[in-house]
């Protein structure tokens, strides 16, 4: 879903740049005196910059109340009957305490490494990023996710470890609720 | 106040253009080569991917940062008699550094990245040698160096005359009351390089010297985490201080064209405030998935990483257009592209500050987004500010003019740079991640929209180049000396 904001963001305002500068070069074929141009241009930019600030808080607002640190919001909707895995990365590969979960599973996933830094992405079935954390050596950091669709996730390692970086990938399973197939 | 330049300066500045130049077709043409393997055009190993990605990356940021303090050097002649030896010292660290670097890459097989992550380095060294990290790290510590001996110079010179770098920001104007103008942007500019890029380079050296330090004697380690605050205090303002050292270009040059002043009021001098002041702030939204730093300082990483946008936004960008505005100004090469090089700073912002709002940076970081954000910036903003100043060096100091081709130079290559950046932003957004020498097949069709893109600009940056080095046999052959105005 941010993926679709950011991008759909990034073309609008760079559409509303492109037409700024595309207007002001139209209009440079003119001539006009620099210091009334200033005067109404100083005036202009202060509701430009308000209405900047505005469009700032607002994202602020919106988006600090989300921050993926902290258990707070997972323990609202109820998380303490997580399951708990450690993650360790190492190159290239990921080691982990638990492979296959089940939909629904609340996971709290506890990453770290043990030669230099990696990053843990989990992708989903469509190979969309959902979740990540950086896996430092000598540090564990927390990260939270719900399972809500069954289907094949995999850990992508998202942090330049050398020549295997590519291949850091770990499959995990989530079998669907209320019991496994036997495919 | 209108010194002319030392022609000794005149002449290295000439040497960092060519420089400049030459690096970037071959940094572009690895570029290329990177997309054709990730778009499964072409295929070489994923250790020679990232021996040309480490090129590439440090090869850039290095010319960017050379090109840009030509740039600074040249102009800030104009108002601050400057020693050349100095210029030259940098020149010689920076060729020198460089030369190591490439050793280290190409014969030492190092491939860790130009951010060096410790403790990546030691590992390899541990794994394939300790030469290729030891050639590396000190290379980029002796450039490190070089820079810093220039800015501590012209620090020194700022405050001869001007009274000190406080000074040299306006601070009498901003909080003295004094009435008038502060000193010229090229000053206040300088100013605000010297401390951030001073800061920047020795975190560096910290963090270079210390993982020389782990690699030579590994019972003596550093922290990862602190070595990644290091790491990124450097890179992310010394990247950013490529283009405030460019934008100078864009001030003295537009000014001259539209043949309005460009002064440094109020405004414009808390503007430069704020960005030396965020500027030092903000590398921290580089760590925003590292949960284990504290989050008022994650979230300070989100706020003033907004912040940092409005300065170029609100003042520098928004000062461009109104000087433009109804100017009738004569658009040639060295205008247009500065002109166009505003456009390309805030178009990069834009999904800068979009990255660094947490929740998004959650499934974004570390993604082809990232690299999507600061070619636009670097592509179209610093490059660009670059070589319309290599026009306007050759249009002034000799007698070059412009013509059809460069029209069409200038639209091949922001036409096919906004391809490219636009294929890294899409691959971003569909979870490509950076930084990986092969694709999945549903990432593959982006690669080769840029690797094609990456083709026509490497041409346009072929012909830039052909037209600065035609245009530079004129330049100083006027006896006596006399720079021309751009103008005319
Ligand atoms: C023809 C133009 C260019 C092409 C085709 C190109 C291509 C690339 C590619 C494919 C990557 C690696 C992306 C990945 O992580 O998968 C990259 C990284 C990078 N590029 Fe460029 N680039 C171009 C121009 C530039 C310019 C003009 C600059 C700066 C002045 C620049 C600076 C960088 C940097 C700093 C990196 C990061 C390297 C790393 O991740 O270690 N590039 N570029
Ligand atoms: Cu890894």
């Amino acid at each position: 879903m941010y993926q679709q904001i950011a991008m759909y963001t990034t073309v609008f305002f760079v559409f509303l740049l492109a037409l700024a500068f595309a207007s002001v070069y139209g209009e440079s074929k003119r001539s006009g005196e620099y210091s009334t141009i200033q005067e109404k241009g100083y005036k202009i930019r202060k509701f430009y910059f308000l209405g900047l600030i505005a469009i700032m808080a607002f994202a602020t607002v919106m988006t600090l109340g989300r921050l993926p640190y902290d258990s707070n919001q997972a323990e609202a909707e109820g998380l303490n009957e997580g399951i708990v895995v450690k993650v360790t990365g190492i190159q290239y590969a990921w080691e982990m305490s638990e492979e296959t979960f089940k939909a629904g599973d609340k996971v709290q996933f506890d990453v770290t490494a043990s030669d230099v830094t990696h990053g843990f992405g989990l992708y989903n079935e469509n190979m969309e990023l959902v979740a990540q954390t950086q896996a430092m050596p000598g540090y564990t950091n927390t990260v939270y996710y719900t399972f809500k669709e069954p289907g094949t996730y995999q850990i992508l390692c998202l942090e330049y470890c050398s020549a295997g970086h590519h291949v850091m990938v770990k499959e995990i399973v989530v079998e669907p609720e209320g019991g496994a197939s036997d495919e | 106040m209108n010194e002319a330049i030392h022609p000794l300066a005149r002449k290295t500045v000439v040497w960092h253009l060519a420089v400049t130049s030459l690096v970037l077709i071959l940094m572009m043409i690895f570029g290329v080569i990177m997309l054709m393997n990730q778009g499964e055009m072409i295929s070489i190993t994923p250790q020679w991917f990232y021996k040309i990605m480490t090129a590439h990356g440090t090869g850039m940021v290095g010319i960017a940062a050379l090109g840009g303090t030509a740039i600074l050097w040249y102009f800030l002649s104009k108002y601050v008699k400057l020693n050349p030896a100095i210029l030259i010292v940098n020149f010689v660290l920076f060729l020198t550094g460089v030369s190591m670097v490439l050793i280290a890459i190409f014969v030492f097989d190092f491939s860790d990245g130009w951010t060096f992550l410790y403790p990546l380095p030691a590992q390899s060294a541990k794994m394939y040698g300790a030469a290729g990290a030891v050639f590396f790290l000190s290379g980029m510590l002796i450039l490190g160096i070089g820079f810093l001996l220039l800015y501590m110079y012209l620090a020194a010179r700022l405050t001869a005359v001007y009274g000190g770098l406080g000074k040299a920001l306006g601070w009498d104007i901003i909080f003295r009351g004094k009435k008038g103008y502060g000193p010229p942007a090229a000053v206040v500019a300088t100013a605000m390089v010297i401390i951030t890029n001073s800061t920047a380079l020795l975190a560096g050296a910290t963090v270079l010297a210390a993982s020389l330090v782990n690699i030579i004697n590994p019972a003596i380690t550093i922290d990862p985490l602190l070595a990644k605050h290091f790491t990124y205090a450097f890179g992310h303002i010394f990247a950013n201080c490529t283009i405030y050292m460019a934008v100078i270009a864009v001030y003295e040059v537009l000014s001259e064209y539209t043949k309005r002043p460009w002064k440094a009021n109020k405004v414009f001098l808390i503007a430069w405030n704020c960005s030396t002041l965020f500027t030092l702030m903000i590398y921290t939204h580089h760590l925003l998935m590292d949960f284990a730093v504290p989050k008022w300082l994650l979230i300070i990483g989100q706020v003033f990483s907004y912040a940092n946008g409005l300065p170029v936004m609100v003042v520098t960008a928004y000062g461009a257009l109104m000087i433009v505005y109804r100017s009738r100004m004569k658009w040639d090469f060295a205008s247009s592209l500065f002109f166009l090089s505003m456009f390309g700073w805030v178009a990069g912002a834009i999904p800068a500050i979009i990255d660094a709002t947490i929740v998004v940076n959650h499934v974004m970081h570390n993604t082809k987004w990232v690299p999507g954000h600061f070619h636009t910036y670097m592509g179209m903003g610093v490059v660009a500010m670059i070589i319309g100043f290599m026009y306007y060096f050759n249009k002034t100091e000799g007698n070059q003019e412009h013509r059809g081709i460069d029209t069409f130079t200038i639209a091949l290559y922001f036409v096919f740079f906004m391809g490219l950046v636009g294929s890294f932003l899409y691959a971003g957004g569909i979870s490509a991640p950076r930084r990986w020498s092969e694709h999945l097949p549903q990432w593959v069709l982006s690669d080769q929209v840029g690797a094609v893109s990456g083709i026509f600009i490497v041409l346009a940056a072929i012909i830039f180049t052909a037209r600065f080095f035609s245009g530079l046999r004129c330049v100083g052959s006027q006896v006596p000396y006399q720079k021309k105005s751009a103008a005319g």
